[in-house]
């Protein structure tokens, strides 16, 4: 196995592995056949605008088959979308995109702003995330000891990122050009995925490099970031209660 | 495929034939839904009563809505109505029946919709199911054009005057429901039909 497919396995460990969401190019009928071997099952598929870009939403995929996509994915043959549990997650993430309807995968001043602040929030929490560039703006991740109920994550989250717009806004930036979503949404359930490390954006085919106070890394070194991240960031859950008490405090 | 016997077609060519099937406005009533639905504001909305009725009147006329952000208030309200009218709408019941025809005749059958299926999966699908309408997958797609011709998909049956006009130029023969605000469309190959009945020897001749 590739090495880089053991470190995405244990980063993303807490998630459910039995279902994804594919981008890949591939398409058509003989394709699907070969893709929903092995009992895996197609939920719906997509044809993007972007190219020939498909996407698939899989179901009840058997271990050895999602060590096939992964293997595919940091092959970057194509990537692989994950989604949260329903009830508790060991991970978390914000998710900032250009909210423009063009251009959108441009960095703009709000998004430089945003994800910068939300790095020194969390870093002063104690909780120092892992930043993936995402192509039209940031994944900015938080790995948990272990699984913390939805709703206070959400909770949480929601808390960070009320505290980021309203920063934004003091700042004197339209916070409504940054679409700031968060995630596990206890409102949704099974509908939002988020790709992996390792992949490559389908439109401007950017590597989701790791961002950091310095500026964004190659893909070698982002790698070894994440390898390292993965080894000594994780984040206590005792970390995580205080971060919790002392945003709850601020508001 | 357990027991599937294959079609003339299928032993003539090797290939299963397909069909892909638009659903609002060709299989239901989805229009006549959002015009005549009594929709309920309520405080999850996050707006004022007064603000939903201008949300929900700019959403019937169908006004072009000229917004620089991806994301709003009002796309969010639109989608709100929509899911409302995925489930509420009625399904047409000679299509229902031309669908569970061709899937005995062992085509394969693909549902083909504009609809964010992210978010419309789950409705869509027990829509379906609680309709009687048999099919193989379910795809979204901006162009079905575009699906149909790159997924080798002879048939579509849709209401988009974009594809109806631009079906012929790619090779996709594309049937649509003969509603009034298509009377106007220019003459080319596709065929405008009254009952889905009407389909089945344009396919199978």
């Amino acid at each position: 196995m590739d090495h880089r497919v053991g470190l995405l396995k244990e980063f993303y460990a807490g998630l459910p592995q039995d279902r994804v969401k594919l981008e890949i190019r591939e398409h058509g009928f003989a394709f699907l056949e070969k893709l929903l071997s092995g009992g895996v099952t197609l939920d719906y598929g997509e044809l993007t605008l972007t190219d020939l870009l498909h996407k698939y939403k899989l179901t009840n995929i058997p271990p050895y088959r999602m060590d096939e996509l992964l293997e595919a994915h940091v092959a970057k043959r194509c990537n692989v979308c994950l989604y949260f549990e329903p009830t508790a997650n060991s991970l978390f993430c914000f998710n900032l995109d250009n909210n423009h309807k063009t251009n959108n995968t441009v960095i703009i001043p709000e998004m430089d702003y945003a994800v910068k602040a939300l790095r020194d929030l969390l870093c002063v929490l104690g909780c120092e995330p892992l930043i993936l560039a995402s192509g039209r703006g940031y994944h900015v991740w938080g790995r948990l000891e272990r699984a913390v109920d939805n709703d206070r994550l959400y909770e949480f989250l929601s808390r960070a990122a009320v505290r980021i717009l309203a920063q934004l806004h003091s700042s004197g930036f339209e916070h409504q050009k940054i679409k700031f979503n968060v995630y596990p949404d206890k409102r949704i359930r099974g509908v939002v995925s988020l790709r992996l490390f390792g992949s490559e954006h389908a439109k401007n085919k950017v590597f989701s490099k790791v961002c950091t106070p310095e500026g964004l890394l190659d893909e070698a070194a982002s790698w070894a970031y994440f390898e390292n991240y993965l080894a000594s960031r994780t984040i206590s859950l005792e970390t995580f209660d205080a971060a919790c008490v002392e945003l709850g405090r601020s508001f | 495929m357990a027991g599937y016997v294959l079609s003339r077609h299928e032993e003539t060519t090797g290939l299963m034939r397909t069909i892909a099937i638009d659903l609002d406005d060709t299989l239901n009533n989805f229009e006549e839904t959002l015009q005549t639905t009594t929709f309920q504001h309520d405080v999850t909305y996050g707006f004022s009563a007064q603000v939903f009725e201008e949300y929900l009147t700019r959403l019937r006329q169908g006004a072009a809505v000229n917004e620089d952000l991806l994301s709003t208030e009002y796309s969010f309200f639109k989608y709100q109505i929509h899911q409302q009218c995925y489930q509420r709408a009625t399904a047409r019941a000679d299509g229902v029946e031309f669908i569970r025809r061709l899937k005995r005749d062992g085509w394969r059958i693909v549902i083909c919709t504009y609809r964010d299926l992210r978010r419309a999966q789950d409705c869509t699908r027990k829509w379906l199911r609680d309709n009687g309408v048999p099919f193989d997958h379910l795809f979204m797609a901006w162009n079905k054009i575009v699906f149909c011709r790159v997924w080798g998909i002879e048939y579509l049956v849709d209401d988009d005057p974009f594809n109806i006009i631009q079906g012929e130029k790619h090779g996709v023969s594309v049937f649509y429901p003969a509603l009034d605000r298509l009377k106007e469309l220019q003459p080319n190959r596709a065929r405008a039909f009254h009952s889905f009945s009407e389909i089945l020897p344009w396919i199978t001749g």
